[in-house]
């Protein structure tokens, strides 16, 4: 930044942006530091909060690894096929369910994703879910890696609320400090203050949750109204709920 | 509320803390310019808020824009917090005001924790980190030590990273702090007013809410890694604002049972609704300063009837420090010393 | 046909003849020893441990009733295989107070706030119930029931219906409690009200067997004779704070006498239709109360009759569809608990999470002529709340119905105005009127706070049998 510097000093602060920096950094300081100061996966889906904003227009994120045999264009069709041949289900399921905002089936590089928002509880969510569109979450499913043992979710209801809650991505809190104390609440730490806490350890914390939990969802989303259900928005629009 | 003596006490520390301090000047948010502008409330905004400026008309305004660093050196491009303060002037006669800062959250709880916080505050030598410590910082995965802006010598950045070290509360502040950046115009950042207020809207339903500028033109900063330009910010609110009106829309948050009323240090989710309450339409920035933002004496509890302040206790604070800051500076009196306002009604 | 002897008694049976009852908590001193006594359980011959209650009391009437139920911590500490614990639901393995933020178990109401012996959930093992008619059975039975060596007393919690044969029916609050549960295919109908309600399956309140949710079914622990017929409860200790309830109706009642529209809610001269001898104020205090709760306080639904209370309406017979939609406002407690065949967002869900409640008050009656000098002493409800699934029940009720409000666009960011987190600061509730808006209360603080509570496993007959006979 200042003109005053060694071609040293330049270089070092050039570095981070070099390319085979970053690939040293990932492929050697990156496992010495998972080792050395290891963390656990933070859990996914959302907070559990009493506030009713927390319970709305809340987001789901699965994503589903295809198993090894469907991972080629065969598979992806299948899966393809699966969706469409149930649309009726899907229609009418969700239109029942009365919960959901938004729903759709994304496949990206052999991994078949369901993101929805919906309203209320996940758990419920998810068995009413199964209650009214079970054989299409199963054809889904059982083409996904461990799926048959969850299937048919009918009849493996808790299991399978316990698969699809795995899948479901960790969302990342909006500000850094949230993000620290779901690690410590995940370690037990309860502190508020005074503490010994080195800030300056965030990138790597976050380096490190970003390894262990390799898909995120970034942030818990923009909402252009949010606090208001889908019975709410169809209410208000006449629409009927 | 906070006796005289503390708010003397307040103000005392932070000048203590400046390198610099003109007694003429406010001891921070120092250097500023003042705008005129006129607000415009919402078709639901009264809904919500039966205070006079929401009633639709169109109200005038004077908004004065400022960094936050105390003292009269002027650095538009260092990385700082920039307030935004607005006087409604309003059709019956009286004003109000509303504060806001760029950053979203406060690091102090209370004015205990502020004095605490004011220790550790002070200004240290700052130099460049060698480039042997910046590698040792990357082995770590940790981010290297920003290098000293051109002519700066010290800065407070050790202390307040060891008070947020210690105090979960100012962990947010603090780190928002650090990268907050240098808007490209006052008119692209978005300006929070940090503390809750009570607001009463219709049928004398009363509601906690938190209020937000944001830029209709969006925020935009700087590039952090090129070289800072001490003097611009003015400049280009006079150009553009030659060229076009600058717009700002006024959103109110509403709180829910359980958020954080009394804590300026906590956040608000994402998740709570959200109203457009107006829009305020800055319209030129004066020749004569001194009338249009020097000498405005603002106060976060300049309030009207249908906004109440939250039991916050800085907020609380803020009121007789910015009337310390206004007498030890002989600025325009506030009307507290001879008349009441809406929180000793 | 299934066995009712196979299923503990209390299931089924409100033992409404029983007016005291009383929890012992109680943590496995020895495994062995334990599990010694709950093979004597069964048949309460030896040892002189108090023989469960079936279902099926045959011809003669027991004295006094028995029961139990095992938290997820008292399985494992009696030895239940890994794999069989890890077929139990998740919320039951991880406990109530991990499921706090949906029970509404926050502020006043957090886990970390309960008194002994609650504030140490993992040494609860197992809640014993003792029915009686008499104190002193009760004492007896607790004797018979403590063998030091399998267990341990971590506390008592104590209940007794309000004396008086006019009493007994109700609870605080001043309501007729205890009219309505769900009536089950395949079992013989006790009822004192017969409830018009469609007979829910028996996987409702039993594992093993057809649920609501069309084909689906929930998982039972293996082996089959451990989750066969047993099933989840919910017991809660819920504080109750007359005194501010009572107040809080105060408050009400004088803010509706200056609303333009009161005249609407109470033409003038119905007051006495309300009560005798009430005045205009007094006579609002309870419409509020019966739009609060879903019922007259005399247990008249406001679904069938919404102006006054009619001791001639049945009290069970009634549904929130056409006028009985309207006349019942869409958040009072009971339409809120079981919105029975009326409209809700979650169509599905329709009568698929209900639930046996059994229940007993605790602290003497409130008397406002007699109010305590210092604080009212602690008053409540010892709750049981029963389903085969406690996911899909009793938490699904609790944090989507009671608080939230998600079934119902009209209610929807409000909770529950008798048992709901509320703060009166955001706190709202709607006052229908027939004329079109309704009249919105604000300012409802939290009546009813949380003081304890546990998951339990309510094991059948077998399930005892077989929990004894393990060796590990």
């Amino acid at each position: 930044m200042a003109n005053d510097e060694s071609w040293f000093g330049k270089f070092v602060n050039e570095l981070h942006e070099k390319p085979w920096f970053k690939c040293a950094g990932a492929w050697t300081l990156v496992p010495i530091w998972a080792r050395l100061t290891p963390v656990k996966p933070l859990p996914g889906g959302v907070r559990p909060s009493i506030q009713p904003g927390d319970n709305l227009q809340s987001m789901m994120n699965l994503i589903m690894p295809l198993k090894t045999e469907n991972r080629s264009p065969i598979g992806r069709a299948a899966a393809a096929l699966a969706i469409a041949k149930n649309r009726d289900q899907i229609f009418a399921g969700l239109d029942n369910v009365g919960t959901v905002h938004f729903a759709r089936f994304v496949i990206v590089n052999d991994n078949i994703c369901m993101f929805s928002v919906y309203d209320g509880d996940f758990t419920n969510y998810i068995r009413d879910f199964i209650a009214t569109i079970g054989s299409a979450f199963n054809d889904v499913v059982k083409l996904v890696e461990g799926g048959d043992a969850v299937t048919p979710c009918e009849e493996n209801v808790e299991a399978f609320i316990q698969w699809i809650h795995e899948h479901d991505l960790y969302q990342v809190p909006d500000t850094p400090t949230d993000f620290l104390r779901d690690q410590e609440y995940l370690e037990g730490d309860k502190a508020v203050s005074p503490v010994n806490d080195d800030l300056t350890l965030l990138p790597r914390k976050l380096v490190l949750q970003l390894r262990a939990n390799k898909n995120v969802s970034l942030g818990s989303g923009y909402r252009a109204y949010p606090g208001y259900s889908v019975a709410q928005v169809r209410k208000q629009l006449q629409l009927g709920w | 509320m906070v006796d005289k003596s503390t708010a003397k006490r307040l103000v005392d520390e932070m000048i203590s803390n400046l390198p610099k301090h003109n007694r003429q000047q406010r001891p921070v948010h120092t250097i500023g310019v003042g705008v005129d502008a006129y607000f415009t409330a919402s078709d639901v905004a009264r809904k919500f808020c039966i205070a006079e400026h929401f009633s639709g008309e169109r109200i005038c305004a004077k908004v004065r824009f400022s960094n936050a660093s105390g003292g009269p050196e002027q650095h538009d491009g260092w990385n700082d917090v920039r307030g935004m303060a607005t006087r409604f002037l309003l059709p019956s006669g009286a004003a109000t005001d509303l504060i806001a800062t760029t950053l979203r959250e406060f690091f102090a709880r209370n004015v205990e924790d502020f004095f605490e916080f004011t220790k550790l505050d002070k200004h240290k030598p700052y130099r460049r980190e060698s480039p042997w410590r910046k590698i040792l910082d990357m082995l770590q995965l940790k981010i290297p030590r920003r290098d000293p802006y051109p002519g700066e010598e010290t800065n407070a950045s050790a202390g307040i990273l060891n008070y947020a070290n210690r105090h979960r509360f100012a962990q947010l502040g603090v780190a928002e702090f650090k990268k907050i950046g240098a808007p490209v115009s006052y008119a692209r950042a978005a300006y929070h007013a940090i503390h809750t207020f009570i607001v009463e809207g219709e049928n004398e339903v009363r509601r906690p809410v938190r209020f937000s500028w944001q830029p209709v033109a969006g925020v935009g900063n700087t590039n952090p890694d090129a070289p800072p330009v001490d003097d611009y910010l003015r400049q280009e609110l006079e150009g553009r604002l030659q060229r076009w009106p600058a717009r700002f829309v006024l959103m109110m948050t509403i709180g829910e049972a359980g958020d954080a009323i009394d804590d300026p240090t906590r956040p608000w989710p994402a998740r709570r609704v959200r109203i457009v309450m107006g829009t305020l339409t800055l319209t030129g920035v004066p020749e004569d300063q001194a009338t249009a933002g020097e000498q405005i004496s603002f106060n976060p509890l300049r309030l009207v009837r249908g906004i109440e302040p939250s039991a916050d206790p800085i907020l609380h604070a803020r009121r007789d420090a910015y009337e310390v800051s206004r007498e030890m500076r002989g600025g325009t009196a506030c009307p507290f010393s001879h008349r009441s306002c809406a929180d000793g009604e | 046909m299934f066995d009712l002897a196979d299923v503990q008694g209390n299931i089924l049976r409100g033992y409404t003849g029983k007016p005291h009852v009383r929890y012992l908590i109680l943590e496995v001193a020895d495994a062995m020893a334990a599990r010694r006594w709950l093979a004597a359980s069964i048949s309460g011959r030896y040892h002189g441990v108090p023989q469960i209650t079936t279902g099926d009391w045959g011809t003669a009437k027991p004295e006094t009733c028995f029961n139990i139920g095992l938290t997820y911590e008292g399985l494992r500490a009696l030895g239940t295989p890994s794999s069989s614990l890890a077929m139990l639901p998740n919320e039951f393995i991880a406990g109530m107070t991990a499921s706090a933020a949906k029970l509404g178990d926050v502020g006043h109401s957090a886990p970390e706030k309960w008194p002994a012996p609650f504030n140490e959930p993992k040494r609860i093992h197992l809640i014993a119930t003792i029915y009686a008619d008499k104190v002193e059975q009760l004492e007896q039975i607790q004797q018979r029931a403590l063998d030091r060596n399998a267990l341990t007393l971590l506390g008592t919690r104590e209940g007794c219906t309000f004396p008086g044969e006019k009493e007994r029916d109700f609870v605080h609050f001043g309501y007729r409690d205890n009219i309505s549960q769900p009536r089950f295919e395949g079992v013989p109908d006790s009822q004192r009200h017969p409830d018009r309600q469609p007979k829910a399956p028996l996987g409702t309140v039993l594992l093993g067997h057809p649920t609501n949710l069309e084909g689906l079914t929930w998982r039972v622990p293996q082996p089959a004779e451990l989750g066969h017929n047993g099933t989840f409860n919910a017991f809660r200790v819920l504080k109750q704070d007359v005194a501010g309830f009572e107040k809080y109706l105060d408050q009400a009642a004088s803010f509706l006498l200056q609303h333009p529209r009161v005249e609407e809610l109470l033409p003038p001269g119905n007051e006495e239709k309300i009560g005798k001898g009430l005045s205009r104020c007094e006579a609002l205090r309870e419409i509020v109360a019966a739009n609060l709760c879903g019922r007259w306080r005399d247990g008249t639904p406001l679904a069938l009759s919404a102006e006054i209370p009619d001791p001639k309406m049945d009290l069970t017979d009634f549904d929130y569809v056409g006028v009985g939609d309207s006349r019942c406002p869409h958040g009072a407690h009971i339409r809120r608990c079981n919105p029975r065949g009326g409209q809700i967002v979650q169509r599905i869900a329709n009568n698929s999470r209900r639930l046996v409640r059994r229940g007993v008050p605790y602290g003497p009656p409130y008397d406002p002529a007699k109010p305590f000098e210092r604080d009212e002493p602690e008053r409540g409800l010892l709750g049981n709340f029963i389903g085969a699934s406690l996911g899909a029940q009793f938490e699904a009720m609790s944090c989507d119905w009671l608080n939230l409000g998600l079934q119902d666009p009209r209610i929807t960011g409000s909770n529950d105005p008798i048992s709901g987190a509320n703060d009166p600061r955001t706190s709202w509730f709607d006052l229908p009127l027939t004329s079109g808006d309704p009249i919105r209360l604000h300012g409802l603080p939290e009546f009813v706070s949380t003081r304890g509570g546990a998951y339990t496993f309510l094991p059948s007959i077998s399930a005892i049998r077989y929990l004894g006979s393990l060796t590990t």
